[in-house]
């Protein structure tokens, strides 16, 4: 990367120093070509002179003619020809024409060049910065449930514990480790999200067996956090999308919903699906913490906290609804959230393209 | 938030993790401290406007308001309570921005516990320690060269009549050379008493305080009187004019 960046500085400097050649060789042709012109109207004006000379010492104007033809004779006087004076103009133009072509050709390039140079070290730099605060965030996220682990653990050495004590330090330690399991997958999976380095199928998938699936494996969660979760997705409705990536979305914003009903200590989370203008929609509403009417755009983007215990609660690893966005953009289809405002529930929106009706 | 238990020393813990939190609380009452919790940086700074503490163990990255935020708020206002900076970034760099926004300790997640337990102990101790120094009449004013200092009110009126608000670490300091008048202080020995052993990596920090204090006290900063450099060791700290 570091060679890279020194390769292009250099390209950079020397087309900048090309810059100032170019402009510098129109200066010089500029001032050879004025010196070139007044050298010739000089010439010019000593054969009028001599044209005059040789009339006054009494040579023909034939003769003058014939020895001096560039030189207007009339009433016996010489003069500068008009033809000789137009000429004189148009190589002047016939010069400058020639090397502002020439020079502003070159210079076009060499912007040009200059252009794509400073914009590549930009984007290079932009990239930069963005892996710096990706590791910071990742680092970040990792070090707060690894200090817990850590602290649980020394308390446990520490202190004489009773039972219960210590059954509590074992659970906050496995949720500790679950934690930092989901947060190496899902880096895993947003990393290769972002680099578009996966293999998404475009097949037909049953909406209700999927939310079926991933809303069995969650009941027993939500009953011990007092959530009633409900299902509601017709049987007949068949989207076109990657399976897996179906799986991934459902489970993410899932999870997503139980995190915000919990931070409120329990309340309702609804999976409802309809077919509309040739697209599948599947809601999840949930009566959680919601977020501010500003907050919708943040919402998907890596990292966002909105509320300390909600939606992105001490468990989220900030990745799950970035991950949401980008498989659906990556698949054909759309995610959008909304909520009235904080304390006010919130409700997304998938849409994936429904798949063409299958012949009986 | 819980709430306190009274007599013993009063903490308040200021972290959005709930297991951090409860762990670091656990911990801490289990060394027969009084503890108070808060998730994020608004509660904090509305808990400690209404009530007050010995130290807060202060994360940096809170929800609402980062901890370096509320600990310069804090300071503004002039609430001087010792803050311990628990955080994810432990880079030089931002060891100082912590306590340049008046912590008084820096702790990198993941730490050990014993280390966390030490270093409230010493943050708790110089408190102690400048709290006794300052309890009577006599030792909670120092008057030198004209300037009077107030160390239980952090205030100051220095020879021109100016009145200057002194930070923690200044009157510290203060505390420090007008218990040993006339004494040569070793700078090593100003950071240990003042700060505690490793929070900064060099002395070149208590050399700036001074130069501070010069600034506030001495009539002519360049040519001091009474903060006296000791080339090499330290310096020397005179109530009477050195002239």
């Amino acid at each position: 990367m570091k060679t890279t960046k020194v390769f292009q500085m250099t390209a950079l400097l020397l087309v900048i120093v090309s810059v100032i050649q170019v402009g510098w060789w129109v200066y010089d042709q500029h001032d050879y070509s004025t010196q070139k012109l007044r050298d010739a109207r000089i010439a010019y004006a000593r054969e009028v002179a001599a044209a005059q000379a040789l009339l006054a010492a009494g040579a023909s104007a034939a003769r003058v003619h014939a020895l001096l033809p560039d030189v207007s004779i009339a009433d016996g006087g010489a003069a500068p020809a008009d033809a000789v004076d137009a000429a004189f103009v148009q190589e002047r133009h016939r010069r400058i024409n020639q090397y502002v072509w020439e020079s502003g050709f070159f210079l076009f390039a060499l912007a040009l060049c200059v252009g794509v140079i400073s914009r590549a070290l930009r984007a290079e730099t932009k990239v930069l910065q963005e892996q710096d605060n990706f590791l910071a965030l990742v680092s970040h996220q990792f070090k707060t449930p690894l200090a817990s682990l850590q602290l649980s653990l020394e308390t446990m050495a520490k202190r004489q514990l009773s039972a219960e004590q210590a059954r509590t330090l074992i659970d906050r330690m496995l949720v500790d480790l679950a934690r930092m399991e989901t947060m190496v997958s899902r880096i895993l999976d947003s990393v290769r999200l972002e680099r578009g380095r996966v293999d998404l199928k475009s097949e037909p998938v049953e909406l209700a067996a999927a939310v079926g699936r991933v809303v069995g494996q969650f009941e027993e969660r939500a009953r011990q956090e007092r959530i009633a979760l409900t299902t509601d997705v017709p049987r007949d409705l068949i989207v076109l999308a990657d399976p897996l990536a179906v799986d991934v979305v459902v489970r993410n914003l899932l999870e997503n919903a139980l995190a915000a009903v919990a931070a409120v200590s329990g309340g309702t989370v609804t999976f409802a699906a309809r077919a509309a203008n040739g697209e599948v929609e599947l809601s999840v509403r949930d009566s959680g913490v919601g977020f501010g009417a500003n907050d919708s755009a943040r919402l998907f983007k890596k990292f966002s906290r909105l509320h300390p215990g909600g939606g992105s609660s001490h468990n989220g690893t900030g990745l799950g609804l970035f991950i949401v966005r980008r498989l659906m953009q990556l698949t054909g289809g759309r995610v959008s959230a909304h909520s009235v405002g904080v304390g006010q529930g919130a409700l997304f929106v998938l849409s994936w393209p429904a798949a063409p009706r299958q012949p009986v | 938030m819980s709430t306190a238990q009274v007599s013993a020393a009063r903490t308040l813990v200021v972290e959005d993790d709930p297991h951090l939190a409860a762990g670091l609380a656990e911990n801490l009452r289990a060394e027969g401290y009084a503890v108070d919790t808060a998730a994020d940086g608004r509660l904090a700074l509305a808990w400690l406007r209404e009530n007050s503490c010995e130290l807060v163990v202060l994360d940096v990255m809170l929800p609402h308001l980062d901890g370096f935020t509320l600990c310069r708020t804090l300071r503004e206002e002039g609430n001087n309570t010792p803050v311990l900076f628990l955080t994810a970034r432990g880079d030089p760099q931002d060891r100082v921005l912590g306590l340049e926004a008046g912590g008084d300790d820096y702790l990198a997640k993941p730490f050990h516990l014993d280390e966390f337990l030490l270093r409230v102990r010493a943050i708790l101790r110089r408190w102690e320690w400048y709290r006794k120094a300052s309890a009577t009449p006599q030792s909670a004013v120092l008057r030198f060269g004209g300037n009077e200092v107030d160390f239980r009110a952090f205030r100051a009126r220095s020879w021109n009549g100016a009145a200057q608000e002194l930070t923690e670490k200044e009157a510290m300091i203060l505390k420090v050379l007008a218990e040993r008048p006339g004494e040569i202080v070793s700078r090593e020995d100003l950071l240990e008493r003042v700060w505690g052993y490793d929070v900064f990596p060099s002395t070149r920090t208590v050399d700036n305080f001074i130069l501070r204090l010069r600034k506030r006290f001495e009539r002519d900063p360049a040519n001091p009187r009474h903060f006296l450099t000791v080339w090499g060791v330290g310096y020397r700290f005179l109530i009477e004019d050195a002239a």
